[in-house]
């Protein structure tokens, strides 16, 4: 459903992906891992249209549509959603407003009615319990004043709102502790079906734990170095990066 | 093209039919207004409070001057004995040029002790078929622990060109309370000056509060004079501009007695070729003491070709007081726009909930709930075109 082919970018002129190649498949989970700086966010951005990046060379296909022509919004509404590593604080704006702009536009694109204010209000009760995301956190400013763990969790939740096909998820587990990372690797889980992938980015293997990834691959320096089974990740918490450098 | 000379031969001309239709307060101060403002003159932008906007230009048209024709009833003393007695004609051209004339006064006097259930709502609607100027003047008076709420509604139902000056004189005596909210929401062709002088006694309270949805260009002046021990002012002012448009908001809160409180906040949204202005003034004189006065000026700019300018001023002149004042201008964060693309919102929306977002601010200030509600719908329907808002339909 995803086929990155030989993709360059850079930002602000200096190259940070150098040729990346990767294909995802429905039902597939893949963990991205690599050392701080190696491009494993850019490549998230990338895949999302974040404007401050520039697609250099290479193709995106997703869905077997041109991915990169694709407005970030476009982008959204194709099935593709990223839970950010620092979700942005929106004071003024309510969640109840963000998530029903972003639903309603969704099913426009969709070519289906908005949904009414009771249902969209039921919806959001329901898909709430599946991150344990108190009420409280909902009527209030998109993320604001949120921990860094309800931040987390209200990723999920919108994950769980829009109902994506593809999820790519940029250290969600960095900041959590131990409940918050199962209530979030576990909302993430009842999430999953036969039709949905995901790309996991992370340094550990505890949220790899819970995730189980089919396909572990190891960013260095923009490029994609070593792929293998979950066993790989396994090797990486044990020996660290440094065998996987030459 | 009208100056100053123009406007006081108009007056010279028209004297003797002004001052048979207006009461005998109003004539009385005729003359030294416009003594003074023929000395004066329009301001020029070498004048600091009117270095913003270009008044001679916006006066310079030739407007119609509509005479009433049927004399207006006499002033009650209490009205007659405070009329023009804080509005400055001396040092202020337009408060002036107003006060020279002006033919009927709208007194809101609300007696000791009452308390008004309802706020009290007043309705201008321009309408003409000529180039007109209007002068108005509106006095409050609320005696001793009295309690008032007006809302101001400035509307226009003609495309015509519009000038308006508005003198407002508030009295709030000791322990009353007033809430005053102007809203103005004409259109491009309409200019507009209100000038607002209040005076404050021990332990009263005034909220002024002025948004500016629409016009063609907006100047108002408020003057807040805390004299008595404990009086309090909110300012609160909000204006979105776009195409032309130019709003300049310009205040002073003047503390004369110990214990005053005064906070105030202003937002512009400034988009497309419009520009703004706020520039406040805090005065904490000697004696003073105790003051605990919040002044904040913010903005939002919307594009490369919108201006806004801002100015802060805070005078202290007594010790043990607590004052802030600080203003920003910004344009609307990308990260926040990235993350509700990436949620799948257009970027028009995406915009138009920012800047929404950035105005509430201000109308969560508004303790008149149902006047907040409206304005909440107000605003977002001025964000919107006509083609995205399905406010109308509900």
């Amino acid at each position: 459903m995803l086929e990155i082919k030989n993709l360059h970018a850079t930002i602000g002129g200096k190259e940070i992906l150098k040729g990346i190649d990767l294909t995802v498949r429905p039902g597939e989970i893949h963990a991205l891992m690599g050392q701080n700086g190696a491009g494993k966010s850019t490549l998230s951005n990338v895949l999302v249209g974040h404007p401050a990046y520039t697609v250099t060379e290479g193709t995106v296909t997703f869905h077997g549509k041109d991915l990169l022509a694709m407005s970030p919004d476009e982008r959204a509404h194709e099935g593709l959603f990223l839970s950010f590593q620092q979700p942005v604080e929106i004071p003024g704006v309510s969640m109840v407003n963000f998530m029903r702009a972003a639903l309603n536009a969704k099913r426009k694109y969709q070519g289906l009615e908005p949904l009414d204010a009771a249902a969209f209000l039921k919806l959001m009760r329901e898909r709430r319990k599946i991150v344990e995301l108190d009420n409280k956190l909902t009527s209030r400013s998109v993320n604001e004043g949120f921990s860094g763990g309800e931040k987390k969790r209200n990723e999920i939740f919108q994950m769980a709102m829009l109902e994506p096909t593809m999820c790519i998820l940029d250290e969600t587990d960095s900041g959590l502790d131990v409940d918050a990372l199962r209530i979030v690797a576990e909302g993430f889980n009842k999430l999953r079906t036969p039709e949905t992938a995901a790309i996991v980015i992370t340094h550990y293997q505890r949220l790899l734990d819970y995730l189980k990834p089919d396909v572990v691959h190891v960013l260095i320096d923009g490029r994609i170095v070593k792929t293998g089974g979950p066993e790989l990740a396994l090797e990486i918490e044990q020996k660290g990066f440094g065998d996987l450098k030459d | 093209m009208k100056g100053t000379d123009q406007y006081i031969e108009l007056w010279r001309a028209e004297r003797a039919r002004i001052d048979a239709c207006a009461p005998a307060a109003l004539n009385a101060r005729r003359e030294a207004a416009a003594a003074a403002f023929e000395r004066m003159g329009f301001p020029s932008r070498k004048v600091e409070r009117y270095k913003y906007t270009d008044v001679a230009a916006a006066f310079a048209p030739n407007y119609g001057l509509q005479l009433a024709t049927a004399p207006a009833a006499p002033l009650t003393e209490a009205a007659a004995a405070r009329y023009g007695t804080l509005a400055d004609v001396e040092t202020d051209a337009v408060t002036a040029l107003n006060t020279m004339l002006v033919q009927d006064v709208l007194v809101i006097h609300v007696a000791a002790g009452e308390r008004k259930e309802h706020p009290v709502q007043i309705t201008n609607t321009l309408r003409a078929t000529a180039p007109l100027m209007q002068n108005r003047r509106l006095l409050i008076l609320a005696e001793a622990g009295a309690h008032v709420q007006v809302i101001l509604s400035d509307r226009a139902a003609a495309d015509q060109d519009f000038l308006t000056t508005q003198v407002t004189e508030v009295f709030v005596e000791p322990g009353a309370h007033v809430e005053l909210y102007d809203i103005e929401d004409t259109a491009e062709r309409c200019h507009r000056f209100h000038q607002v002088f209040a005076e404050v006694a021990a332990g009263g309270h005034l909220t002024h509060t002025t948004f500016t949805l629409a016009g063609g260009l907006s100047r108002n002046q408020t003057d807040v004079r805390l004299k008595g021990k404990g009086a309090e002012a909110v300012l609160l002012g909000c204006a979105i501009t776009n195409g032309t448009q130019h709003v300049d908001n310009n205040t002073l809160i003047d503390h004369c007695a110990p214990g005053g409180v005064s906070r105030e906040l202003y937002k512009y949204v400034v988009d497309q070729q419009s520009t703004g202005a706020f520039a406040g003034k805090v005065l904490v004189r000697e004696g003073a003491v105790q003051t605990d006065s919040v002044e904040r000026n913010a903005n939002l700019v919307c594009t490369e070709q919108a201006r806004m300018w801002t100015q802060p001023m805070l005078e202290i002149y007594a010790d043990d007081v607590k004052c802030s004042h600080g203003s920003t201008v910004g344009q609307l964060n990308d990260e926040a726009l990235f993350y509700m693309r990436q949620r799948g919102i257009s970027e028009v929306e995406a915009r138009t909930l920012l800047k929404q977002a950035f105005a509430s601010e201000v109308l969560n200030e508004i303790p008149l709930e149902a006047l907040q509600q409206r304005l909440h719908v107000q605003v977002e329907k001025r964000f919107r075109s006509c083609e995205d808002c399905k406010l109308c339909a509900k």
